[in-house]
């Protein structure tokens, strides 16, 4: 009996070292993926966050330095084989402009960049390794929340819908919100909401006062539209 | 040796006021007109007349930064006051957020500043 439990421990250790080893090698197939690639050309790897507006309007994709904070790794993997347009207006809405009587946007390039499934799934192990150390975790209450009072703060109170697409309607120089509850880590919908500037101190959206039942009540909406 | 003393007092005044200057230009981070181009732009547009790629879809329409009529009603404190706090502050629409976490006191005085430039007006008394 002793000796069988023992063979059964060695057996779960031993296969927990290869699921391990075989993540860790994978996430290493991933960041050769993201260096043959050269998703750098486009995308900071690495931080600190730029701070000042010239670097801003130099940025070509999204910083990717705390992708493993912000996303939600199954999306990551889909994503990561058919890229879309996340930002109507192209990642920094200003070098899309088109200035006129009343403002446009041109069509901003898609990301060209597009992996089988075994990379995909390398990149986003490799992603999911770069966190952003100070973004407070285990913040995201999800639960049963009343949706039509979720709809009266983002749209009514805080209007988010004037910068974001929200169900199809709403404006066009922020991220969508179409696929975001699948998109987005929870944690980092409540860190980013309470501090944008936390985690780009040159973003285009404001810090907001938010009573934390109304932070929670914003992350439950988003976390609801997969 | 006066002629020293003279140069030397005059090399150290100019020191102190090429420092007073860096130390000004430390302080402004960024110029009105380029917080104006990213921050403002995207709902009161690249003219300023409201136009921006996000005002179709706002409620209240975003003020028109150009016209005489609209600013020169607005004391510069209330402009300040509405960057720095939002619309809600001045009892304007809250879709107009707090721009405090992004632009400095400095910068905020800079920007209306820039926003008196572009109506060409200044606060009159009703």
């Amino acid at each position: 009996m002793k000796g069988k439990n023992m063979k059964k421990t060695v057996v779960i250790t031993a296969l927990l070292a290869l699921v391990l080893a075989s993540s860790q090698a994978f996430a290493a197939d991933g960041a050769a993926l993201v260096k043959s690639n050269k998703c750098d050309s486009c995308h900071k790897m690495t931080g600190p966050a730029v701070k000042t507006l010239k670097e801003i309007e130099a940025r070509k994709a999204p910083d990717l330095f705390y992708a493993g904070s912000k996303f939600n790794k199954d999306w990551l993997v889909k994503f990561l084989q058919n890229p879309s347009q996340i930002r109507p207006a192209g990642t920094v809405y200003t070098n899309f402009l088109k200035k006129g009587e009343q403002d446009t946007v041109a069509e901003p390039p898609k990301c060209a960049s597009k992996l089988d499934a075994g990379g995909a799934a390398a990149v986003a192990d490799y992603l999911m390794t770069l966190k952003d150390a100070s973004m407070k975790t285990g913040v995201a209450k999800l639960g049963e929340f009343s949706k039509a009072k979720a709809k009266m703060l983002i749209i009514k109170t805080e209007a988010c819908n004037g910068c974001h697409r929200i169900e199809g309607n709403g404006g066009v120089s922020c991220p969508t919100f179409e696929g975001i509850g699948a998109r987005l880590n929870p944690d980092f919908v409540y860190n980013f909401v309470q501090h944008p500037q936390q985690f780009d101190p040159k973003i285009w959206m404001a810090k907001r006062e938010l009573a934390e039942n109304d932070l929670q009540l914003i992350v439950n909406y988003i976390a609801s539209l997969k | 040796m006066k002629k020293a003393s003279l140069i030397k007092m005059a090399a150290f005044l100019a020191a102190s006021f090429a420092i007073q200057l860096s130390g000004a230009k430390a302080a402004l981070a960024e110029t009105a007109e380029a917080n104006y181009a990213l921050y403002c732009v995207q709902c009161h547009g690249s003219a300023g007349t409201g136009k921006g790629i996000n005002a179709p879809y706002l409620a209240v329409a975003p003020r028109n930064h150009t016209s005489d009529k609209d600013m020169s009603s607005l004391t510069d404190d209330g402009i300040a006051l509405a960057i720095k706090e939002g619309g809600a502050a001045v009892s304007k629409s809250t879709q107009m957020p707090a721009w405090k976490s992004v632009l400095t006191d400095a910068e905020i005085k800079d920007l209306v500043a820039h926003l008196r430039k572009m109506c060409k007006c200044s606060f009159k008394k009703p």
